[in-house]
């Protein structure tokens, strides 16, 4: 085991992968909480670090008021005598907002920080949930082989055939109120375990004739005894990239969801995805607000990327041949 | 009786196997939707009536729409008749009359009135549009769809199956190319890297694993902004110029086919990325293998070596896109949204912000079948191009 | 009588990522008459396989020619491009007969396709049609009293492995070479199976369509009754070679001894002898070695062994890598 991990950290992708990832979980869960967002803007979709409000040049005695519309920034400036007021607006310092705001001129760091922490939350819930059935289903299809293989490798590939794109819509579109994160994690979860449960049982059925296993067996163990204490420790490392590929599946699943206008709902629930929907339906592509798509859209690729990074180093470590 | 066939049995089996796949989706299309709450009454909600009979006849029609209620053969809506019990109070105001019959005032001179309570009960019928149950509802539905009947649409009282006809050909024109041209582009591509390693495959490895993990939607909206926004190469959204009907003109093909470039790139590339990578690993397996080594050993083509490994790692990689076709296009479906393409996902967009129960449907099930169609015709091309899988359908009828 | 297959010093090596050089045969040389059957013995890792890889030819980075010269027909095999080979020399000039005749045979190709692919790789120019191809597969195949329309028309995965490894000698023989080289061709195969190859493979001698074998395996019994010669290879190096009866009935080098101890203890004239075991591991390839390389492992190893690098020389009318085999 150490000798594995020794391996791993060897593998630039390995490292790179850990390295994107931790990166967006500390983010994801520490952002929010740490980062003050800048008070609400007037305007909608302001540009990044755009000038805003009123900004007094106190040396040329003069005003400028700054007007934001849609990331075009007008401005009409008049001067104005150095007296009384002039010193009150001096007070009112600009504030900026890093990545502009959104269409209800939002902080978009905050929007962002909350995003990601919602979606890394619909991803892992979804994962653990369908790798949990995934493994279970696949577990005992393989071991047990026969009739009761038979019958959970046909739900299986049924669910596999029908796409669980249409499942999700279908059953978000039964819950128009009250979409939380935890009920689109949920379906979500529901929805992907097809995949793990087929390999799996594939992995599982090879293991079956070992030589440990028949030992076990005519000691007398049970099977849930020789599932749980002789197949699933050969195939912890398995189910934990598969684990991984769930994860990052069940963040795009929601980001997908999401973009049909059937993701989470409600104060506070903005993922990456509604992130996405919102700045579509604002038609911010085609007005040319990148700010209000790209970092939502970039963070989205970077933890999926971490994710298939992970997931192709541990791959290239416990198969060698795929190495060189 | 076919196990003199096994390959016609084989097709048989799946055949059967997908119909029963069918008949289970078709369920499911039927009852997810049914799982929270009740879709009319959500409807319902939605508009303002003037009246209430005309609220009444609204809903009924939902109702009937949704086959939730028995209808005859003429297609009219079964009653009971339901005898109602309401309660009527009557109350009768009358002055207060002396002996003399003459009304008796008070000092101020109003008459003094007194109130009489008299209660009535009253039967009366109420006809009530008969609800069925969910399993005839269910059967009700499937006999529809047999029939090509998927309702009609809330907004606009067309039928869904006209509505889908319309969007269906974009999407099977942007979909179908794209997903056979991906696939086959990124194994071309995979099994290069896998035969020639070196640098040819430390470029395109990165690059495919990267373009992998950008989501469609993602890639789709980067192309947008650029080519279609910042640069103005193509036109952002739609599947033709606005001002232009769709018909064989040449103007229109030509406006639909600069439309459908962006797209287009936006699902192949990405598409191709990921089955580059799938079939290198696959490749490099096989590069691996006994076969591949004697076939060198005696001297073979470098070409015709070259297509035994492509050959034999493309039979895993077709299972796997019997496998993840569903997922690709709901990606591609996606697309189409970002894109406002006029193909099915714009259309289903469209439904879902106006809760378009019928229209989600009757879409979601032309979906599964497509997908259904596609899986069963990879399943067959595998049974027929690969002798293991047919040796095995020998040895299972045997 | 013109030597058919002439080596001569032949050292190779491979060269690693980190530019170290693992010499994994050093200095071999033998000759082959036509008719000869010539066996190599060893444990696996010896350089039996890198030495199959040198014989035909096929330099394939990261393995290289160091030095000496492998001629068939005169004709040299060394310094010459990987398309010549390929074109002039596999499967005409030196063939190979693999390991594992499952697996070495393409899973979604017919028979009668993968042997028209061998005749196709090495006809030129000219075009074939594909019924003169089957043809003279047809008759090739009629040779081995198989049923020929069978085999051809069938996905190895249809036949049994006897079937299998008869059609991989068959494809491996199919353009006559002059030299073969089998890589344990009869291991997997149950007794009666292997007899029926080890019948076809000396039919094939018999019938000059190849003129030479080289007859590789881990196996010492069985080449007692194949092989006219016998070469022990130990660490890329020959450490004994002569005639069957000098080296299997008269082993001279300690390390053909010990193999004998190991593998023939069950044998019948062996029965008194206590079976031996080899104990340790070959050097180290990759440093160059001082004195003689099996000496870490010699039960009647001598100081001085350690020291001085041992050469092949003559004793009894064969070769002999120590210099204490009398």
């Amino acid at each position: 085991m150490l000798k594995l991990l020794k391996n791993l950290i060897k593998e630039p992708m390995f490292v790179i992968g850990v390295f994107l990832f931790l990166t967006t979980v500390f983010a994801g869960l520490l952002g929010p909480s740490l980062y003050t967002p800048q008070p609400r803007s007037e305007f909608g979709y302001e540009a990044p670090l755009a000038p805003r409000g009123i900004e007094v040049d106190l040396s040329k005695n003069t005003i400028t008021h700054w007007v934001v519309h849609r990331g075009d920034t007008l401005y009409a400036k008049e001067t104005i005598k150095k007296d009384s007021l002039g010193n009150m607006l001096n007070n009112t310092a600009l504030a900026k907002y890093w990545i502009g705001t959104d269409n209800l001129g939002q902080d978009y760091v905050a929007l962002l920080l909350r995003g990601l922490q919602n979606s890394l939350y619909v991803g892992l819930l979804a994962g653990v949930i369908a790798t949990t059935i995934g493994t279970l289903v696949g577990l005992f299809a393989g071991f047990k082989g026969g009739i009761i293989d038979d019958i959970l490798n046909m739900f299986t590939n049924l669910f596999i055939v029908i796409p669980s794109f249409v499942v999700l819509v279908l059953v978000s579109t039964s819950f128009p109120q009250g979409r939380s994160l935890t009920l689109i994690a949920v379906l979500i979860g529901f929805t992907t375990w097809p995949w793990t449960a087929r390999s799996v049982r594939a992995q599982a059925a090879s293991l079956r004739g070992r030589d440990h296993i028949s030992l076990a067996r005519i000691n007398g163990a049970s099977n849930l005894q020789i599932i749980f204490k002789h197949i699933l420790p050969y195939l912890a490392s398995y189910v934990f990239m598969v684990f991984i590929m769930q994860v990052a599946s069940g963040i795009l699943s929601e980001s997908a969801i999401s973009m049909i206008g059937l993701g989470p709902l409600g104060e506070g629930a903005t993922s990456l995805g509604v992130i996405l929907n919102t700045a579509k339906n604002q038609s911010a592509i085609t007005d040319g607000l990148w700010w209000g798509i790209f970092p939502a859209a970039i963070v989205i690729t970077v933890i999926v990327f971490a994710l298939y990074l992970l997931n192709n180093s541990m791959e290239g470590v416990f198969n060698p041949r795929l190495r060189k | 009786m076919l196990k003199k066939y096994p390959t016609a049995r084989y097709v048989l089996l799946r055949s059967i196997w997908y119909f029963l796949t069918f008949l289970v989706a078709l369920a499911l299309n039927f009852f997810l939707p049914r799982l929270g709450s009740d879709p009319v009454d959500i409807m319902m909600a939605q508009g303002s009536y003037s009246s209430p009979e005309i609220r009444k006849q609204t809903e009924e029609n939902l109702r009937k729409n949704f086959g939730l209620v028995v209808v005859d053969e003429e297609g009219n809506i079964v009653r009971d008749t339901v005898i109602k019990i309401d309660t009527v109070v009557n109350i009768a105001i009358d002055s207060v009359v002396d002996e003399q019959g003459s009304i008796v005032v008070d000092s101020l001179g109003n008459a003094i009135v007194k109130e009489s309570r008299d209660t009535v009960i009253k039967e009366r019928p109420e006809f009530v549009a008969r609800k069925s149950s969910k399993i005839s509802q269910l059967f009700n539905y499937i006999g529809k769809v047999f029939k090509g009947d998927l309702g009609t649409s809330f907004e606009n009282q067309k039928p869904v199956s006209e509505i889908i006809m319309e969007a269906l050909p974009w999407t099977i024109a942007l979909q179908l190319p794209t997903i056979l041209f991906g696939w086959i582009f990124g194994n071309v591509l995979g099994a290069l890297a896998a035969y020639r390693r070196g640098v040819f495959d430390r470029v395109i490895f990165p690059l495919a694993l990267l373009m992998s993990s950008i989501p469609f939607f993602v890639f789709g909206m980067v192309l947008v902004y650029f080519f279609g926004v910042v640069w103005d190469f193509f036109p952002a959204i739609g599947g033709y110029a606005s001002g232009i009907t769709p018909d064989f003109s040449w103007e229109f093909l030509k406006s639909a086919g600069y439309h459908y470039i962006l797209p287009f790139l936006s699902i192949f590339l990405i598409l191709a990325g990921g089955q580059a990578i799938g079939m290198r690993s696959m490749g490099i397996y096989e590069l691996g293998t006994d076969y591949i080594k004697y076939a060198k050993w005696l001297g073979l083509k470098e070409t015709r070596v070259l297509a035994y490994l492509f050959r034999n790692a493309m039979l895993p990689q077709l299972t796997g896109l019997a496998l993840s076709i569903g997922t690709m296009v709901g990606g591609a479906l996606i697309t189409e949204m970002i894109f406002s393409y006029p193909g099915l996902g714009l259309t289903m967009l469209k439904a879902v912000q106006t809760n378009n129960y019928p229209v989600i449907q009757g879409v979601t099930l032309l979906i599964t079948s497509c997908v259904l169609l596609a899986n069963f015709t990879v399943d067959i091309l595998i049974a027929l191009l690969d002798p293991r899988v047919k040796a095995s359908l020998t040895m299972d009828s045997k | 009588m013109a030597h058919i297959l002439e080596v001569k010093d032949l050292s190779l090596h491979y060269l690693t990522r980190f530019g170290q050089k693992i010499h994994a045969v050093t200095d071999v040389s033998f000759t082959m008459k036509q008719g000869e059957i010539l066996g190599v013995a060893g444990e696996s890792g010896c350089g039996k396989s890198t030495l199959v890889n040198g014989l035909m030819g096929l330099f394939i980075p990261p393995l290289y020619p160091t030095s000496g010269d492998v001629l068939v027909n005169g004709e040299s095999l060394m310094n010459r491009s990987p398309k010549d080979i390929r074109e002039n020399v596999l499967s005409q000039k030196v063939s190979m007969i693999p390991q594992g005749a499952f697996n070495a045979l393409n899973p979604t190709r017919k028979i009668k396709d993968i042997a028209a692919d061998v005749i196709a790789a090495h006809s030129g120019n000219k075009n074939i049609n594909k019924r003169q191809i089957y043809d003279r597969l047809r008759e090739r195949f009629d040779l081995f009293g198989m049923e020929t329309e069978h085999i051809l028309n069938s996905y190895p995965i249809q036949l049994t492995a006897g079937e299998r490894q008869r059609s991989v000698i068959g494809i491996s023989t199919l353009l006559n070479p002059k030299v073969v080289i089998a890589d344990e061709p009869t291991s997997a195969l149950d007794v009666t199976t292997q007899k029926v190859v080890v019948k076809m493979i000396f039919d094939l001698l018999e019938k000059n369509i190849f003129s030479t074998m080289i007859f590789i395996t881990h196996e010492l019994p069985l080449l007692r009754h194949v092989s006219h010669n016998i070469g022990i290879m130990y660490a890329g190096e020959f450490v004994e070679y002569g005639t069957t009866v000098q080296v299997v009935h008269d082993p001279r080098h300690p390390y053909t001894r010990a193999l004998m101890g190991a593998m023939l203890s069950a044998d019948s004239e062996q029965k008194n002898r206590k079976p031996t075991t080899i104990e340790g591991a070959p050097p180290s390839l990759a440093k160059k070695i001082e004195g003689c390389r099996f000496a870490e492992r010699c039960p009647s190893a001598r100081p001085e062994c350690r020291l001085k690098t041992q050469g092949l020389r003559m004793v009894g009318e064969r070769l002999v890598r120590c210099d204490y085999a009398e």
